[in-house]
């Protein structure tokens, strides 16, 4: 069966609802954002995260530069923790803003508030923003993904990482108020950027196998993602980067539409847990291919995902920010060769 | 030779029967603990399952019955920390454990330690530990930290996003003669590197061995910026460690 050419937004909204596709998509539900680009675009770091128009400008540069079908203009991952009152460096054009864990703004479950103007903050506005630049301009041909944080993320960075973990071990049931409570913020950001267009959000929430078990994965998010999938009304992207294998038939059974996974995990392996119950997104891997090697590598990598039949393709994360523009745009050109080599003649 | 029958406390016995399989590291854990006495081996029993008011108390009664401070320290915890540190390596544990693990040391340790440094005893030696400029990953840091602390290192922890006038400073403030810097981005590595220049700018390069380490960082990138050593994991920070202090002791001559 062939499938009429396509553009980008209905390639990437076919492949999350696990249709039939032309091509396999290429997108980065984390971050494209790399110094080359803002040059480019006269839109860097810090400023592009805080400024609406510089930040749909560097964004949209994954889609005209290159070539990517999905458009992702939340580089860092905290938006939100800015307008919960975290602590914040926004470093300059060469790095990632953060979050200043370690002055933690909550200890207790009653201490969890969402503030009146969390989604009218300088910093969450920002974001709602660029999503109605972006479909205003874009909106037709490729689609716009918007991202939330997940509340195991948002309790790294309001209570800081050890005090929260330690807190899973002591008093579980507690993790569990605070988790609930904080997933208001979750909700209400996600809502929020559908509201302004997003056609999909990718929801990053790093319980991952690098810092806890598989089991933890299951006791504390699993059915908590399964309430999210109902309470956001479009196509679910998943992000837990590092190793994941272990958790992967908890996270297939969550209904999300997909699970972008890192390249710690053999694409094979990984299809064979998920099969056809979530749709994998990765797994190019960042620090040594992307940022290190050439398009060659990137290419290779490509092929992996396609041959073990990863339904979208792109890279583990956030791409390093020194990343080539070069290797970046191998990897749509990497699937379209894939693809003519693969087609069955007509 | 030591048999794992030797080992009295049953906690312990199971817990290196079951998670400590490489054939080393398993021989010198049971000769450890098979002359250790069962008391201090309660209090490694206990450190390893994380229990912090259960050490705390064993560990003010042994001190109260007139152990030495020093046996408590090597015996009851530091022997502890070595289980926990390859039950991490190994995936049987994960993050949060370590981290009760730890503050389980840091229990019996706030009662060892007064003691040790009015009787003069000397940490193993002083330890600068910082997350480079713009990097603000500090978990496997820290988690180095407490396997350093657990074998006996004194260690300033400078934190994240640390500069390199930061780690110079506190390096000549408490006259520490090994440094360890963490990486955990692409886009910080090289303030690694940078950090290593200004040791060379100030001239004090050849008065301090420095271990870097961190997910993206490798032996060859720690060759290239000129780095003393790299390790791999926690347990391989505290090998280096180890031997780096020998290295700076042999050069002292
Ligand atoms: C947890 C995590 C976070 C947490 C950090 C919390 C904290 N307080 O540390 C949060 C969610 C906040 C976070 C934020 C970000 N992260 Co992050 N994060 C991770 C993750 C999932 C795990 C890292 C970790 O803690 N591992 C567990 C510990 C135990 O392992 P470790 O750090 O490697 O440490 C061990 C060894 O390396 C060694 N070691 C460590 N230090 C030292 C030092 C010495 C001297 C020695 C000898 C040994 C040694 O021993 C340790 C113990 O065994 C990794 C993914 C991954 N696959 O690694 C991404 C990852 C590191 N993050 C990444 C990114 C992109 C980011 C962000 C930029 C995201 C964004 N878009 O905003 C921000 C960065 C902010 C900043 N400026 O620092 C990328 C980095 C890509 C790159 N190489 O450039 C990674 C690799 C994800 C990926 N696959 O791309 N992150
Ligand atoms: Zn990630």
């Amino acid at each position: 069966m062939t499938v009429k050419p396509m553009n980008g937004r209905e390639r990437v909204l076919a492949a999350l609802r696990g249709e039939a596709v032309d091509r396999t998509p290429v997108c980065n539900p984390t971050s494209v954002a790399t110094v080359e680009l803002m040059d480019l675009v006269d839109a860097p770091f810090p400023d592009a995260n805080r400024k609406p128009e510089l930040m749909a400008r560097l964004a949209a540069t994954g889609y005209t530069e290159l070539g990517f079908d999905t458009i992702m203009p939340v580089f860092s991952i905290i938006q939100e923790s800015s307008a919960l009152g975290c602590k914040m460096q926004w470093e300059q054009k060469d790095n990632w803003p953060t979050v200043r864990m370690r002055e933690p703004i909550w200890v207790e479950p009653d201490d969890i508030k969402i503030p009146t103007d969390f989604l009218t903050h300088p910093d969450t506005k920002c974001v709602l923003d660029a999503i109605r630049i972006l479909k205003k301009e874009y909106g037709n041909d490729v689609a716009i993904i918007g991202k939330t944080m997940g509340p195991w993320t948002l309790g790294y960075h309001c209570f800081g990482v050890e005090p929260f973990l330690l807190m899973s071990l002591d008093d579980p049931g507690k993790t569990k108020l605070c988790l609930d409570r904080m997933t208001k913020a979750t909700v209400d950001f996600g809502v929020a950027q559908i509201e302004a267009g997003a056609d999909a959000l990718t929801l990053p929430d790093h319980a991952t196998g690098d810092l806890v078990s598989g089991d933890y994965y299951k006791r504390f998010l699993r059915d908590l993602h399964i309430e999210l999938v109902e309470r956001l009304p479009v196509p679910l992207i998943l992000h837990i980067c590092g190793r994941t294998l272990d958790r992967m038939e908890y996270i297939a059974q969550t209904g999300m539409a997909a699970f972008h996974y890192d390249s710690k995990n053999e694409p094979a392996e990984a299809m064979d847990i998920v099969k056809e119950r979530i749709a994998l997104v990765g797994n190019i891997n960042n620090p040594e291919t992307l940022f290190a090697k050439g398009p060659e590598e990137v290419r290779q990598e490509v092929y992996r995902n396609l041959d073990a039949g990863v339904p979208l393709v792109g890279p583990e994360c956030a791409i390093p920010l020194q990343t080539s523009i070069e290797n970046l745009k191998e990897i749509p050109r990497a699937v379209k060769d894939w693809h003519r080599d693969h087609s069955t003649p007509n | 030779m030591a048999s794992i029958n030797d080992i009295s406390n049953e906690f312990v016995r199971n817990e290196i029967d079951e998670y400590i399989k490489e054939p080393d590291e398993r021989e010198g854990l049971i000769a450890t603990y098979a002359a250790i006495s069962s008391r201090m081996q309660s209090i490694g029993a206990a450190l390893v399952d994380g229990q912090n008011k259960t050490v705390d108390a064993l560990t003010v009664e042994a001190l109260a019955d007139g152990v030495p401070a020093l046996e408590i320290m090597d015996d009851g915890l530091i022997a502890a920390m070595r289980i926990v540190g390859i039950k991490f390596r190994e995936n049987f544990i994960y993050v949060p454990e370590v981290l009760s693990c730890a503050r389980a040391m840091k229990a019996g340790m706030a009662h060892i330690e007064p003691i040790l440094s009015a009787s003069g005893i000397k940490p193993l030696a002083k330890v600068v530990m910082g997350t480079v400029k713009g990097d603000l990953h500090d978990i496997g840091k820290n988690l180095c930290i407490m396997m350093l602390r657990g074998t006996g290192f004194e260690v300033i922890d400078l934190g994240v996003d640390t500069s390199a006038d930061e780690f110079l400073a506190a390096v000549e403030e408490h006259e520490a003669r090994l440094m360890g810097m963490s990486a955990l981005l692409t886009t910080t590595m090289p303030n690694m590197a940078v950090t290593i220049e200004a040791f060379i700018d100030e001239g004090i390069r050849d008065d301090v061995k420095i271990m870097v380490g961190g997910a993206p960082v490798s032996q060859e990138f720690a060759d290239d910026m000129g780095a003393d050593g790299y390790g791999k994991d926690a347990m391989e920070c505290v090998a280096l460690a180890k031997r780096l202090v020998k290295e700076d002791a042999a050069q002292e001559g």
